[in-house]
């Protein structure tokens, strides 16, 4: 399954998609992936495929924004948090991620007409080295698109990304790049932290409340 | 926005807006079913009760619990409250998100935690209106802990901490702080500035830093720990930068509004907390 959908919208889905972008349309939208394993418990199926269909689900979800004209997404896919979960279940998601990433590099041509860059934020040491190796050449690959972006979070928390953040401010410091008098804004942050644009929407995709 | 695209746009607007109105007409109506015959003989009596003031003592037993002469039975009962609940919160924020916030009904929700059992309560709304106005919150909170309490305050004392004062939360039932917008941003930008000072000094290096690190050198909430349940009060979809550092693992429950809210609002945001299911990424 292609990271974005193919498929042109049905007619009162293009209708639909007219009388939104009428009104005010967020410029970033975040998904946070999470009830994938509720949902294949729901459907009586195995945890993996849960996964699986939830990124296919994510697969819709991206098309329905590329239509709708926003052009920035950030997709939460696995956080630092889950490697708690079972080593099974860890490694299906790796292997999930791997499968993901490379049907990525086969479809550079896709990226490539709707000028996709690639961003994938989180404590990449963390991963497996050839799954390292995939992002790096995603990554690298669409590094020049701008018409939209897709931030993938995978081995993130934002405590993780905010002390990145400040760890490359002292770096800057001890290059004599940056002077520790000079005033550090919020701004910074978000600049560090890899973003064009703030959030306008952040949509959880599951039935808990959280 | 022109043409028909708009007006379908705007006519949708508007069908959402009386669809979400009536949602919540209907929630507070089926709300209201367990006091409908109080209601209904109240309504009976209402001239005569408006005489007396009656509407506006109701109004205040709705948000404040027992009447004043009550309040040893009230204690005991706040107390049995928090213990019956299978998990109680530790640290609650009260996240306000509407533009007019009610010091007396704040006052209330601070109370009730206390009363509940609840070691560590922080106050936020992101104009910093409660923050600026500290004085009369703290004035609003210390009127109704005697009232809802009674005189006996000792066992229930509230100490504010302001984020610049340390180690005055030692020997109290519950603490409070009272913050706003500036303190959390404000605080990680500090912390990152006194860090870069140090790595300018060559007393540290940027391979230093880490999460840990980081937390210890932030101190907005020092000796509170993380909250475990965040009440959101009014109707944007955000906590409008409550501590963003420390509410990655936090409950958040959203409530229409504090304005009038009751005990029985409070309670059963808590009861919901107590039920929910965290696995912490697991």
């Amino acid at each position: 399954m292609s990271w974005i959908r193919e498929g042109e919208l049905t007619i009162i889905e293009r209708f639909c998609a007219n009388i939104i972008k009428a009104g005010p349309m967020p410029k970033h939208v975040a998904f946070i992936m999470d009830g994938n394993r509720r949902y294949a418990q729901k459907c009586h199926v195995e945890r993996q495929q849960g996964h699986s269909q939830g990124f296919d689900k994510l697969a819709q979800t991206l098309r329905w924004c590329l239509n709708l004209g926003i052009r920035e997404v950030t997709v939460y896919a696995f956080s630092i948090e889950n490697f708690k979960r079972s080593k099974e279940e860890v490694d299906g998601l790796m292997d999930l991620a791997r499968q993901k990433f490379s049907r990525l590099l086969e479809e550079q041509e896709n990226l490539k007409k709707h000028g996709v860059c690639i961003r994938v934020l989180g404590d990449l040491p963390l991963l497996p080295v050839d799954i390292q190796e995939l992002i790096a050449q995603a990554v690298l690959a669409t590094r020049n698109y701008n018409k939209c972006f897709l931030n993938v979070c995978f081995a993130y928390t934002s405590r993780h990304e905010i002390s990145n953040a400040v760890r490359e401010m002292a770096w800057g410091v001890e290059q004599g790049l940056l002077e520790p008098r000079h005033p550090i804004h919020a701004w910074c942050f978000s600049q560090s932290c890899g973003q064009n644009i703030p959030f306008g929407t952040c949509v959880k995709l599951s039935f808990s409340s959280r | 926005m022109s043409g028909a695209g708009g007006l379908a746009w705007r006519a949708l607007h508007a069908l959402l807006r009386a669809l979400l109105c009536l949602q919540r007409a209907l929630l507070a109506c089926l709300r209201g079913r367990a006091a409908a015959a109080a209601a209904t003989s109240c309504a009976l009596l209402a001239p005569a009760a408006r005489a007396l003031g009656f509407r506006e003592a109701r109004a205040a037993w709705r948000r404040r619990g027992p009447a004043r002469g009550a309040a040893a039975r009230g204690r005991q009962r706040w107390r049995a409250d928090g213990r019956a609940l299978r998990k109680l919160p530790v640290h609650v924020g009260l996240v306000v998100t509407e533009e007019e916030p009610s010091y007396a009904d704040m006052a209330s929700l601070v109370v009730w935690c206390m009363a509940v059992g609840i070691s560590y309560v922080s106050v936020y709304d992101h104009n910093g209106i409660f923050k600026r106005n500290n004085a009369r919150l703290m004035d609003e909170i210390l009127k109704q802990q005697q009232e809802l309490l009674g005189l006996d305050c000792s066992k229930y004392s509230v100490e504010f901490a302001n984020h610049d004062k340390t180690g005055q939360v030692l020997n109290c039932q519950s603490a409070l702080k009272v913050l706003s917008s500036e303190d959390e941003k404000a605080d990680i930008v500090k912390a990152a500035q006194n860090f870069c000072q140090l790595v300018a000094q060559q007393q540290r290096t940027h391979s230093d830093l880490d999460v840990n690190m980081l937390d210890n050198l932030l101190s907005s909430t020092n000796g509170f720990p993380d909250p475990d349940l965040v009440l959101k009060f009014g109707p944007v979809d955000s906590t409008l930068g409550f501590l963003p550092w420390h509410i990655r693992l936090t409950e958040i429950i959203s409530l229409p509004s504090h304005l009038n809210i009751s005990y029985e609002d409070f309670f059963s945001a808590l009861h919901h907390y107590a039920a929910c299911e965290q696995r912490w990424g697991k």
